[in-house]
């Protein structure tokens, strides 16, 4: 058994800590959070050249030809610096959902741009009316007549929309869900760009008979069931990387900030309650783990398991962030809630991230319909 | 977990799986399974079948009678015995004075207990804590006086598990009052057929008896008795304390009893279905499956850093106590909620007679259990001692 980093991992986060730690500290990433994109293209251009944007796309698309779990090291050294840029909006998101359902020629058109950092993606699959419910999109695609297909409706959160230069976008054909590309300069496409929580970028569409290509090289309701696992896969890395920061931000804190003539931290109610997140951050590299074992696997069978052990994994590291963060603040007091200090920011990146695709109760409520983890048995019945 | 293991492992693995199906008798494993208790004689039986085979105490040196296993095999052979429902070897015996025994006795002390203690034909009992020494342990008072070639022993252990059946007890007692606390204890076998050693039990709230108090009244005790160096008790302490610790997440016995509460709320009916239909239960225990994962995976990664060639202590391990021994209880409580009224009754026996109809399965077992299991937080050091340890360890504080 081996769950160790391997010695390239074990390269590629060190080298990108020390890369972010000199080039992406809390001053920097301030002059990115108040600029008018609120992403720096200098610096995912830096991605790019580091080869960060491709590492698990085939070579023949200009990517480096590796896994999923290269994918998480740099997830989780973005959460730690809370990158503004989207990574996961393009790297994890579109690239997956361009890469399982796209034919050799979209591949070719789109992917090897978004390797060497001229593409940004995003995947555009809420709905005003759908809550967290991606299955069953109220947005229609028609064929036109020149054999091509059009879209209209409505879409809302699209994650990375504000900057993205092609949308993977669901809609439903004669009942059938669809995975469907549409440029950004398409005709029929109006997109209002918002700001999160968390600084990160998202965007509002709108489409009325928006030209657009099918994407339908798989099956388009396992694609988008797939590329929501990774999406959360990585989500959950990136989140071990701000947990970890958070609490280790927090623990500083608890040692140099005195009151009543002593440092905070010297109160048991403070060490202990440190001592339950510590838990929790333990818990959440777990699952993180556990979710990144789950997309990755090869075994026979693998694909059946790996959705309920992504929303399983999700389920817990939500609740790791939503502790830490608010335990964080709370520990921090008045200076917690600033928006000078970066303890904040952490927070807010986390409240969104257990959020996006969707929130714990309703994770929690498929993974008991889906059966559970524990397979019921007793002895004494048969 | 399989699929983590590698093809060795996987093998072993399975060659545990059938050694433990096969050899301990089913209905050793039966009662286990159902959460019925297990006389005396049981216990011995099943430890001495894992004797014969080399299972009963694999982390002990190899010289005496341990296996020269990896730290995922050792894991492997605990976790699938709690799967089969085996009885797990008497950790007095296995996991505490018979590692202290070969780590720091004398040759003498070895070749007298150590094959003894692993087939159990000695049953030991830990003397440890006092009414007054709990988790400040190194207060302990129960004095040792050295007097020509032996000791004079005098004071009170308590809490002793299962002392009723003990033949002998590894005690810490205080041989030198004039020091530090920690520097004046001494680790000392004492026969409990001495004369002077008195066994009261206590009665606990799950109304079984399970532990007792052990008086001693110059109790007159050989000093080649004692082992190591006198003094250097509370260093063999920590230890056995930190033995102790790994395997104390039972991870393999929450998940039986885990999907045994998921059979029977399946089972189980209510107004609107059943239970485990029941949106509010099902997220509950939806929840402590996820938790459970979260834990085995947390213990996987430990053992994998161990594999990696580490063997310092991992103050992780306190991690894995503090939430184990939280879910183990939450899982306790769930096999009550899940008998609902007919959950909060004492009974001897599910069958009723006289025209009524049996009670529902684990309506014998399941309250007992809730209240016996509040002891996992409480001992081999209390969830508010790892948090402790956790929060200077960890956290530097
Ligand atoms: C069923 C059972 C079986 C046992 N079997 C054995 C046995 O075989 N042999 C043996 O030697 N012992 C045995 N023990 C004893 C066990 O090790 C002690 O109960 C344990 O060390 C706690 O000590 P205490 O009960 O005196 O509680 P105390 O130490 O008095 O603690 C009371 C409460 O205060 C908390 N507390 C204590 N100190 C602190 C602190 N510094 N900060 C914050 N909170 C604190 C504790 O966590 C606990 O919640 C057994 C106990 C039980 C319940």
């Amino acid at each position: 058994m081996d769950l160790e980093l391997n010695d390239i991992q074990q390269e590629l986060a060190s080298t990108l800590s020390k890369y972010l730690r000199s080039e992406y500290d809390a001053a920097k990433r301030e002059e990115i959070l108040r600029s008018e994109e609120g992403i720096s293209r200098e610096k995912w251009q830096a991605f790019a050249e580091m080869g960060l944007l491709g590492l698990a796309v085939p070579e023949s698309y200009g990517g480096a030809d590796m896994t999923f779990n290269e994918v998480a090291v740099v997830a989780e050294a973005f959460g730690r610096s809370l990158v503004l840029e989207p990574f996961l909006a393009t790297a994890v998101l579109g690239t997956n959902a361009v890469l399982l359902a796209g034919s050799e020629e979209q591949k070719q058109a789109i992917l090897p741009g978004v390797c060497e950092g001229q593409t940004f993606l995003a995947v555009a699959m809420l709905e005003p009316n759908l809550r967290y419910a991606v299955e069953a999109p109220e947005t229609t695609a028609t064929a036109a007549a020149d054999g091509g297909v059009t879209l209209s409706g409505e879409k809302n959160n699209v994650l990375g929309g504000d900057v993205a230069d092609h949308f993977v976008v669901t809609a439903v054909e004669n009942g059938d869900l669809g995975l469907y590309l549409v440029a950004a300069d398409a005709e029929g496409l109006t997109r209002v760009a918002q700001r999160q929580a968390d600084g990160l970028g998202n965007a509002n569409l709108r489409l009325e008979n928006t030209p657009a290509q099918r994407l339908d090289a798989a099956d388009a309701r396992e694609v988008l069931t797939e590329v929501i696992d990774l999406g959360n896969a990585a989500i959950m890395a990136e989140a071990v990387g701000a947990l970890e920061a958070s609490l280790t931000m927090t623990a500083d804190y608890l040692k140099t900030r005195e009151q009543f003539g002593a440092p905070i931290g010297v109160n048991q109610a403070l060490q202990h309650r440190a001592a339950d997140l510590y838990a929790e951050l333990e818990y959440a590299r777990s699952m993180a783990l556990y979710s990144r074992l789950a997309v990755t696997s090869e075994a026979v069978g693998a694909e059946k398991d790996r959705h309920r052990d992504v929303i399983a994994a999700k389920i817990v590291v939500d609740q790791a962030a939503r502790n830490i963060s608010q335990e964080s603040i709370q520990m921090h007091g008045g200076i917690g809630m600033t928006m000078e200090y970066p303890i904040g920011h952490y927070a807010k990146r986390l409240t969104v991230m257990t959020r996006t695709f969707d929130d714990a109760d309703s994770l929690t409520a498929e993974l008991a319909e889906l059966g559970g983890l524990v397979e019921p048995h007793a002895a004494d019945l048969s | 977990m399989d699929t983590l293991l590698n093809a060795e492992e996987r093998e072993f693995a399975q060659q545990m799986r059938q050694f433990y199906r096969t050899e301990i008798p089913e209905e050793l494993r039966f009662k286990v399974a159902t959460g019925q208790e297990l006389s005396k004689d049981e216990m011995v039986t099943s430890q001495r079948i894992l004797n014969q085979h080399g299972y009963a105490v694999p982390n002990w040196p190899v010289e005496w009678g341990g296996q020269d296993w990896t730290p995922v095999q050792r894991h492997i052979w605990l976790e699938e015995m709690q799967l089969a429902c085996v009885p797990q070897p008497l950790p007095f015996n296995v996991s505490m004075v018979g590692p202290v025994i070969a780590t720091f006795g004398s040759q003498e002390l070895k070749e007298r207990f150590l094959p003894a203690t692993a087939n159990i034909d000695i049953w030991w009992s830990q003397g440890f804590s006092e009414p007054n020494a709990g988790s400040d342990l190194a207060s302990l008072k129960t004095s040792a006086v050295r007097d020509g070639d032996k000791y004079i022993v005098n004071g009170q252990k308590t809490w002793t598990t299962l002392g009723q059946y003990g033949d002998w007890m590894f005690n810490l007692v205080r041989t030198d009052p004039n020091v530090k606390k920690q520097a004046g204890i001494s680790f000392l076998l004492i026969d409990m057929k001495s004369p002077g050693v008195t066994v009261r039990p206590i009665q606990l709230i799950d109304g079984g008896h399970e532990v007792n108090e052990v008086f001693f009244d110059n109790v007159e005790v050989p000093v080649e008795n004692l082992v190591g160096e006198e003094n250097k008790g509370w260093t063999y302490a920590k230890f056995l304390l930190g033995n102790e610790r790994t395997g104390i997440a039972r991870i393999g016995g929450s998940k039986v009893n885990l999907a045994r509460a998921k059979a029977y709320a399946a089972v189980t009916k209510t107004a609107r279905g059943t239970l485990l239909d029941d949106p509010l239960f099902s997220a509950r225990l939806t929840k402590i499956e996820t938790e459970l994962t979260a834990l085995e995976m947390t213990q996987l990664r430990i053992l994998s850093t161990q594999a990696a060639g580490s063997d310092k202590p991992d103050p992780r391990s306190s991690v894995l106590k503090l939430k184990g021994s939280q879910l183990q209880e939450d899982i306790s409580e769930l096999l009550v909620d899940v008998l609902g009224p007919q959950g909060l009754d004492f009974v001897d026996d599910r069958v009723q007679g006289q025209g009524l109809s049996d009670l529902p399965h684990g309506a014998v077992d399941a309250l007992p259990a809730y209240f016996n299991t509040r002891k996992v937080t409480i001992y081999g050091g209390s969830s508010e001692v790892q948090r402790g340890i956790i929060s200077k360890a960890l956290l530097g504080l």
